[in-house]
């Protein structure tokens, strides 16, 4: 007598039913692996399939780059239709790239002018791409700014492209100090209930220290991450107090992630003190908002 | 989603992939454009049993995940339970109307923002009515209808 076995629908069902599961699995795990392998698989995917993407979004952002250029030159031939209410983004855009070329030019060749594109799916918020990438110089770590101040840090690089995070993350982190170096004390992201009300708080001041509303904090070069002077935010007021032995504060930022179109980013050898490169644009800022620090 | 016309749905499937990164990375619309890898998934897992569907769902998470500092591994996750909970409908329903494929869309999107919310870490999510609900909700909608339209374009819904 013949022994009693499964259909062999039901035995090809039983072994996709495994395979699933052995998948599901496999997902979960991708969390769980290492940063750097986690890492490794998101830049091969970036370098192969989603390659053609990312080239697509610098095609259309050099595009905007040209339009931009182009409706310049065409304001200046016809005065009538020069104000308009669209002209705003551009003279804005013009005011950054002004911004930049005038810094860009203070700063020297250590740091590499570049677009900033972002990536627009699920989970990508606070991360952007930057068209410079190893063969420019640019390594893991580097600073990246912008006429105002500390945008981010780049996290992975490749060959003419590399990955960065803005201060909205919640892995940015930045040892901080007054502009007149009489506090020191970290910087970080405070996540807020809506990514809109994301804030950054200085963070370890000491009780005693005279901190004003208004003054600027800076990057103080501690540490060795981000080089001293680059501007960060201005004190907003005292965000909670622990005992009677430290403060911390709110920050204005200086730069929006989001007015972030054009940045710098640093190259191998970059100098270590910027102190100096930002006074004049930050004085001139200053004088057009009156806007100055309340001691 | 008529079984004698596999050829243009994968036509469909093969193309809704670019289109979905084109849209969302190549132009940088974000959420203005509608989740097409979703759809895709969605489509594919009608047609290919649980376990391809399971691995077509992981495929699609990891190429989202290599564009997310935040989270990796979340979206691999959701992919692959929405491709498995999509090839389970094909057991539990067998319709193609087109009221099934709408209502099919709308709950799978829905599902996979929902799991993606559960799998985040607490720290990078945003709290569940806006992110779910407020968000969600229309996303899902979007979704469905761009799918309907798709499907319909291509004849692969029944008329009633």
């Amino acid at each position: 007598m013949v022994a009693y076995t499964p259909e062999p629908e039901r035995i090809g069902r039983n072994h996709q039913i495994r395979f699933a599961l052995a998948v599901v699995v496999v997902s979960a795990g991708v969390s769980y692996l290492p940063e750097a392998a986690q890492q490794r698989i998101a830049l091969s995917v970036q370098a192969t399939v989603l390659r053609p993407f990312i080239a697509t979004q610098e095609l259309f952002a050099d595009a905007r780059m040209r339009s931009s250029q182009t409706e310049l030159l065409l304001r200046d031939l016809d005065s009538l239709t020069s104000v308009t209410s669209t002209q705003s983004a551009l003279v804005d855009e013009n005011r950054t790239l002004r911004g930049l070329l005038g810094l860009g030019e203070r700063i020297g060749p250590s740091y590499l002018p570049a677009s900033v594109l972002r990536p627009g799916t699920a989970g990508s918020e606070s991360m952007f791409l930057v068209d410079v990438g190893y063969e420019d110089g640019v390594r893991t770590g580097a600073p990246v700014v912008g006429p105002h101040g500390l945008l981010g840090q780049i996290r992975d690089v490749q060959p003419g492209i590399a990955v960065g995070i803005d201060w909205t993350h919640p892995d940015f982190r930045a040892s901080a100090m007054l502009v007149d170096g009489e506090a020191f004390g970290i910087v970080e992201n405070v996540r807020g209930a809506f990514r809109e009300q994301d804030q950054l708080m200085l963070n370890g001041t000491a009780y005693n220290q005279l901190v004003g509303e208004g003054m600027l904090v800076v990057t103080s070069g501690l540490g060795g991450v981000f080089p001293r002077g680059i501007p960060i935010g201005r004190i907003q007021g005292i965000a909670e107090e622990q005992g009677s032995w430290r403060k911390s504060y709110w920050l204005q930022p200086n730069f929006q992630p989001g007015s972030a179109t054009h940045v710098l980013v640093a190259v191998v050898n970059a100098p270590g003190d910027m102190a100096d490169m930002w006074t004049d644009s930050l004085e001139a800022e200053e004088e057009d908002t009156g806007r100055g620090p309340e001691l | 989603m008529s079984q004698g016309t596999p050829k243009g749905l994968w036509i469909l499937v093969v193309m809704l992939f670019p289109l979905h990164f084109v849209l969302h990375v190549g132009f940088g619309l974000g959420e203005s454009a509608p989740d097409l890898l979703t759809i895709g998934l969605l489509l594919t897992a009608r047609e290919v049993g649980i376990g391809g569907a399971s691995l077509v769902g992981l495929l699609f998470g990891l190429v989202e995940d290599s564009l997310t500092v935040l989270a990796f591994g979340a979206n691999s996750v959701t992919m692959t339970v929405i491709g498995v909970f999509g090839a389970f409908t094909r057991d539990l329903f067998v319709g193609d109307s087109r009221l099934f494929v709408f209502s099919y869309f709308l709950a799978g999107k829905w599902m996979r923002d929902l799991l993606h919310w559960m799998v985040m870490g607490q720290e990078f999510r945003q709290p569940f009515v806006e992110q779910v609900l407020v968000e969600g909700a229309p996303a899902a909608l979007y979704a469905a209808l761009v799918g309907m339209g798709l499907v319909t374009l291509m004849g692969l819904v029944r008329n009633q």
